[in-house]
């Protein structure tokens, strides 16, 4: 009997959003892409381009190595800083982490529409105290970050 | 990616939980719940204690969304479908959204955790007697159809 009673999925957003706010120094929010999640996560797997994009403190990723879905990336701050990333990239999911930061994306299909998440963060000790501090100017750069990417990817699918 | 690995480990235990309680909240509340579990983990002295302190937080927090998410449901059960009804094993869900969220939180914790009335009460924080009570009433129409 026990196959017939309900159970409750966390979706990839959602997911992010535990990781988020189990996390000291991270932060998530999401956006509607009025895009099929198909074309959406195209747009975001493709690291390399759109990372940059999405952090402000990438200049340029590189993937340098790949074993199925785990990968290893080099990122460059505008400063020149170079940073190593272990990335895990699954479909409508992907987790970036190195030394001092943190990002993650996700999807999930809602009708046409697509919600996409992001999270971002800090790997320090007293990143929760920063959160706290910093935590009105990174709600509105992260909605930020959302609102370009939810236009990038509906201009983009508009040209097509 | 520790953190990741546990997360992946304890959803669908959570979800498990969750569903059969908050139904339509249990997303919600699955997320509330795990939100809890990876937030105060350091609280957490004795490892081998992991699955019935994730027991605990799912169960509380299945209940809380629902309460706060529900309509008013009765008490009884009036239109149970009776044991050997074919449509029963269909109607689980129908079943459960006729019982209130702390009915619904009794069953699971004795049906599918296996939980004696005692340690079912001090999870729910609510008096033995109570949890007696409840679980006879919601099991009271359909018993055989959940022990088969």
């Amino acid at each position: 009997m026990s196959a017939a009673w309900p159970t409750a999925d966390l979706d990839p957003v959602r997911r992010l959003h535990v990781m988020a706010a189990a996390i000291p120094g991270a932060m998530s929010g999401e956006v509607v892409v009025r895009r099929p999640i198909a074309q959406v996560w195209a747009r975001a797997g493709d690291l390399e381009t759109e990372l940059p994009l999405l952090v402000h403190d990438f200049r340029e990723v590189r993937v340098r190595d790949r074993d199925g879905e785990r990968l290893v990336a080099d990122a460059r701050s505008p400063l020149g800083l170079r940073a190593r990333f272990d990335v895990v990239l699954r479909p409508n999911w992907c987790w970036c982490e190195s030394r001092f930061l943190l990002c993650g994306m996700a999807a999930v299909e809602q009708g046409d529409d697509t919600l996409f998440g992001f999270l971002g963060g800090v790997r320090v000790p007293g990143a929760g105290r920063l959160e706290s501090i910093a935590s009105r100017p990174a709600t509105a750069l992260l909605r930020g970050t959302l609102d370009r990417f939810a236009a990038r990817a509906e201009a983009e699918s508009a040209q097509d | 990616m520790a953190m990741q690995a546990l997360l992946t480990e304890l959803t669908p235990y959570v979800g498990r939980l969750c569903g059969p309680i908050a139904l339509d909240e249990g997303p919600d509340a699955a997320q509330n719940a795990l939100i809890i579990v990876l937030r105060d983990l350091r609280q957490l002295r004795e490892p081998a204690a992991l699955r019935g302190w994730v027991r605990t937080i799912a169960v509380r927090e299945a209940v809380r969304v629902a309460r706060r998410g529900r309509r008013d449901v009765p008490a009884e059960l009036p239109d149970v479908p009776a044991p050997g009804d074919p449509q029963l094993a269909a109607d689980v869900r129908a079943v459960l959204d006729r019982l209130s969220p702390a009915h619904r939180a009794v069953l699971v914790l004795r049906d599918l955790e296996g939980l004696d009335e005692a340690a079912a009460a001090e999870l729910l924080a609510i008096p033995a007697g109570t949890v007696k009570s409840r679980l006879h009433r919601a099991r009271r129409s359909f018993r055989q159809e959940w022990e088969r």
